[in-house]
């Protein structure tokens, strides 16, 4: 016997997380790209969305962020923190390599010094994910060890029934429980099983390329001016990446009142690493996508072991000029 | 991994504010400002972690924050004191406050030079232009028990006469008889009142000649007089172990996170900014 949701009873688990003061957010067709956002009923969830455009990070890093209030009087500073929004929401239907994407990057916000407005919303949050059962060219979970009904980062991991007749739920943290719990009722056991999960065929062999990566002869190698020479440096890559998480600290505002923001950045900008002199240590292209390679596949396991990429594939998806990391890897395997 | 999350204490984004107490023109657009901490949290806080070599983000709301060493000694954490150059939008901010206004300060962040590892070591400073900021504070930290050290010889160079920084310091180094000061301007950069040498600082490092014995060397500079003086040394036979540097990359955390002070495997706010001339070695030349 197995735990059932069914769809017909969604409606009432979200009346029922909103009641209980939660925010449900999930996949959404926006204006123009699809993303999580909040919902209030279950016919806006999009579930058919192979996977959402935008990705899951931005609920818990936003592009852009009120970090202090600062005013100035006389001889006298006063700044305000702006706390980060500590509600409680449930993300039902997070794709698994987006919830890994956060699993993923919680070490980084956390060592020595934490990053409240990583963490607050963190805490605040129970990762509610679907297994794929359909996916498109350009997933790569399987290529990065990770796979269509992979649970890291998960609270909950539901695996879809036939026809989107509901899904088979697998509480997997005691915070999943607890949410969990307050839709018992809706729950049914039954001895329907799942959908098999998609199949994502293997791009390429990952552990070839990491050593690759690895070995230092390979920074200087032409490779990275030749896969690189089209790049155009637009950082769309970096920021629909569930794990890219670079950013720049900005004021808006002037002498006496103002925001102090943190932005998303990217490593693909000349601006992003230029010294005051004019010296920049990365001023090419191609040094920047090595950095950026490298960063995701050598040095982030080298500090905490783990891949920052969970295989999602926006970079690819979303290149202007189809040059993403599967790109990239296919390439390293090759050489 | 959500398990293992702590609930987050503080926002470490936030600075302290800072007045200013003393400011001094050390040469053409390069300033020195003593800062005074305005809450005792935040001074204490500043007393229990500052070691030689460490970095804060120095700010002023309206502009930004702008990295740079922390220029005085461990030994006199009573204040902070910055030395920069105006060339941007902070620092040209910072440049334009004046004694009594308040400004802000993040940090201190990263390691520091192991000064308590070079007791009875001779040391060896060699600096150029405005790099001597980051060396000045270790030399202070080290004057200020100088009983614990060896033979001090400070080798100093700039550009210019006009480009030597902390001239009332070099003045009072130039007497003190614990202290060998060797001191050079570039080619051409002499006034004809200079009395001291001219030439490149690897190149005066190499006729002075210290010896490496028993000797630790710490050299901050530009890249091309870091480059050469590397070279130096190795001739005058230095261990790359015994070296000691430090890098400035452009950083906006300080707390490794926003990711651009990276070289090669290298989170320098955390990692660093201090640095063995081998462990430097083993980075990657080109993305330094």
């Amino acid at each position: 016997m197995t735990r059932i949701l069914f769809s017909d009873k969604l409606d009432q688990c979200v009346a029922k997380w909103r009641s209980a003061g939660i925010t449900v957010i999930g996949p959404v067709q926006g204006e123009s790209l699809s993303t999580y956002a909040a919902v209030e009923k279950a016919s806006d969830f999009a579930f058919g969305i192979v996977l959402p455009d935008r990705s899951l990070k931005e609920l818990f890093f936003p592009q852009t962020e009120p970090m202090l209030r600062y005013t100035i009087k006389k001889n006298e500073i006063e700044t305000t923190d702006f706390a980060p929004p500590a509600a409680p929401r449930i993300i039902f239907g997070a794709r698994p390599c987006d919830a890994s994407g956060l699993a993923i990057d919680d070490p980084l916000f956390g060592w020595d010094y934490k990053d409240e407005y990583w963490f607050k919303r963190r805490n605040e949050s129970v990762i509610v994910t679907i297994a794929c059962t359909e996916s498109d060219d350009f997933c790569m979970c399987t290529s990065l060890k990770h796979s269509p009904d992979s649970t890291k980062g998960s609270d909950v991991l539901l695996r879809p029934l036939d026809k989107n007749r509901g899904w088979v739920v697998e509480e997997l943290t005691d915070r999943g429980r607890e949410a969990f719990a307050l839709i018992s009722e809706e729950i049914k056991e039954s001895d329907e099983t799942a959908l098999p999960t998609a199949e994502v065929p293997e791009k390429f062999n990952l552990d070839t390329c990491v050593t690759w990566l690895q070995n230092p002869v390979n920074f200087d190698s032409k490779f990275w001016k030749e896969i690189s020479m089209r790049c155009i440096g637009c950082a769309s890559c970096t920021y629909l990446c569930p794990t890219c998480h670079c950013f720049d600290i900005q004021d808006e505002g002037d002498t006496y009142s103002g925001i102090r923001r943190k932005n998303w950045d990217s490593c693909s900008f000349a601006l992003f690493t230029m010294h005051t002199s004019g010296h920049n240590p990365r001023a090419t292209q191609s040094a920047r996508w090595r950095q950026r390679i490298m960063h995701k596949f050598n040095y982030f396991p080298g500090k905490f072991s783990v891949n920052s990429c969970s295989g999602c594939g926006r970079c690819s998806r979303q290149c202007p000029v189809d040059m993403g990391i599967t790109e990239t890897l296919q390439e390293i395997s090759k050489l | 991994m959500t398990e293992t999350i702590q609930n987050a204490q503080q926002n470490i984004y936030k600075p302290a504010i800072m007045k200013i107490v003393a400011r001094h023109d050390e040469a053409p657009g390069v300033k020195t400002m003593r800062l005074e901490f305005q809450d005792p949290a935040d001074h204490e806080q500043f007393k229990k972690t500052f070691r030689t070599g460490m970095f804060g983000l120095y700010g002023v709301y309206g502009e930004g924050e702008s990295t740079f060493c922390v220029a005085s000694p461990e030994t006199r954490n009573e204040y902070i004191e910055c030395t920069f150059r105006q060339s941007g939008r902070v620092t040209s901010a910072l440049a334009n406050a004046d004694v009594g206004d308040l400004v802000t300060f993040r940090g201190p962040y990263g390691n520091r030079f192991p000064i308590e590892q070079f007791h009875g070591k001779n040391l060896l400073f060699i600096s150029g232009g405005i790099a001597l900021p980051p060396t000045r504070s270790v030399i202070w930290s080290c004057l200020d028990q100088r009983e614990k050290f060896g033979k001090v010889t400070i080798v100093y160079g700039a550009r210019t006469v006009a480009d030597l920084v902390y001239k009332h310091e070099l003045d009072e180094w130039q007497e003190r008889p614990d202290v060998d000061l060797v001191l050079t301007v570039d080619p051409g950069g002499e006034s004809p009142d200079w009395k001291y040498r001219i030439g490149f600082v690897p190149t005066v490092l190499e006729e002075a000649a210290p010896s490496p014995d028993n000797c630790i060397a710490v050299i901050c500079g530009p890249p091309i007089m870091i480059k050469f003086t590397l070279i130096s040394l190795k001739k005058l036979g230095f261990d790359e172990k015994n070296v000691y540097t430090t890098l400035e990359n452009r950083m906006k955390c300080g707390v490794g996170k926003c990711g651009r002070c990276n070289v090669g495997s290298v989170y320098v706010c955390k990692e660093g900014p201090v640095f063995t001339a081998e462990e430097v070695s083993r980075m990657p030349a080109a993305d330094l």
